[in-house]
């Protein structure tokens, strides 16, 4: 039962002279919700390509449920959603000619919850036949969203999944985490630099430093035992928040 | 005997105190202060979990706590309930010692800010007297 949905054995990655993961071991557990945490340029969109098969890595082994990410069955591979940090949605299509595409190419598709959240997000008639290079950043983020759960992941993989939303915006996206998502066992692994919500949904969180994992748990956990040090004779240690872990961490 | 309405709750992020501990030391007041009273329905996982946009797992840690401690209790098909309470209401001196950890923080802060204890002090009076 506790086998780990997904498993990153020290992989590395390089670009160029930059090394960006190095010797990197990452597991997620069924039904967790796993926030990623790391400073810009850590490496996180590039851990998340590596975990979905879409970079090769160097050396070391990525499995999902168990399979190679390199020969994933196309069951498995039906099971697994993606928003990627940047859109990349066929920008000439529709989102309603977009997301019939998908609908034929997924065994699973939920018809139902997709026409629910276009009307929820705002995708009128018109909208949803609009050219998709001429809808905003957000708009195209939050179809990008739409496409992702149209299949009921089993894994949900999600790349700064709100950094093109307003407020209004990202709450909607956490309710339908919290609603559609969550309560319905999905494991979720998402890269974000907005505290205020990984706090509101992640029960774990992992930071990215120097290409490896530097620390991974509970959030409750790390918050009561986290303490900042103090010079001695300075008084007695402060309780930290998640953004003075984050900059104690990740510094 | 009431039902609470999930916006009774409240929280707060980029807090040092985790949401599941805020949502538990804020029943805890309720109840000490009689606004929870014995048989009171709580609003289910689900409602909180929705109205505040919080992961259902924090909720249900909470509340979960919150029975262990027997504060409440949990009925079959009808949810949590604020438990008959064992004994008579807490006295004032126990229902202000639930604030001390937050007080704590605050006296911490102050502190490090170097206010002496008159200005915190009215400074804190003024907030109460405020909001009365």
């Amino acid at each position: 039962m506790n086998t780990p949905i997904v498993r990153l054995s020290s992989i590395s990655k390089h670009f160029g002279s930059t090394q960006v993961l190095d010797g990197l071991d990452f597991q997620v557990l069924p039904g967790q919700v796993i926030g990623l945490l790391g400073r810009n340029g850590a490496g996180k969109s590039t851990l998340l390509e590596c975990l979905l098969g879409l970079r090769e890595t160097e050396g070391g082994s990525v499995t999902l449920f168990g399979e190679d990410v390199n020969a994933l069955s196309d069951a498995t591979r039906a099971r697994i959603g993606y928003v990627p940090q940047k859109s990349d949605l066929f920008e000439w299509m529709t989102p309603r000619q977009l997301l019939d595409y998908f609908k034929a190419l997924y065994p699973r598709w939920n018809a139902a919850k997709v026409d629910a959240l276009l009307a929820r997000w705002g995708f009128d008639a018109l909208m949803q036949n609009k050219a998709i290079s001429k809808l905003s950043g957000g708009e195209q983020q939050r179809l990008s969203i739409i496409r992702a759960l149209g299949p009921d992941p089993d894994l949900l993989v999600l790349d700064e999944p709100v950094s093109a939303l307003d407020p209004v915006g990202r709450r909607d996206f956490l309710r339908e985490l919290i609603d559609g998502v969550i309560e319905h066992g999905t494991t979720v692994v998402f890269s974000t630099h907005i505290l205020s919500d990984l706090e509101r949904v992640a029960l774990d969180v992992a930071f990215l430093k120097d290409g490896k994992i530097a620390l991974q748990g509970p959030l409750d956990d790390l918050l009561e035992g986290a303490r900042r040090m103090t010079a001695p004779g300075a008084g007695p240690a402060a309780p930290m928040s998640l953004e003075d872990l984050f900059i104690e961490v990740t510094q | 005997m009431a039902t609470h309405p999930a916006q009774s709750f409240s929280i707060v992020t980029g807090s040092s105190e985790p949401i599941y501990r805020q949502l538990v030391e804020q029943v805890r007041r309720l109840i000490a202060a009689g606004q929870m009273a014995p048989g009171d329905s709580l609003p289910s996982v689900r409602e909180v979990a929705q109205v505040l946009a919080l992961n259902p797992m924090t909720v249900s840690k909470a509340y979960g706590l919150l029975e262990m401690e027997g504060l409440l209790s949990r009925q079959r098909g009808m949810g949590m309930r604020v438990a008959e309470r064992v004994g008579k209401p807490r006295s004032t001196a126990s229902r202000a010692e639930l604030l001390r950890p937050i007080l704590e923080r605050a006296a911490l802060e102050a502190r490090q800010l170097e206010l002496d204890p008159d200005t915190v002090l009215s400074l804190f009076t003024h907030i109460l007297k405020e909001h009365a």
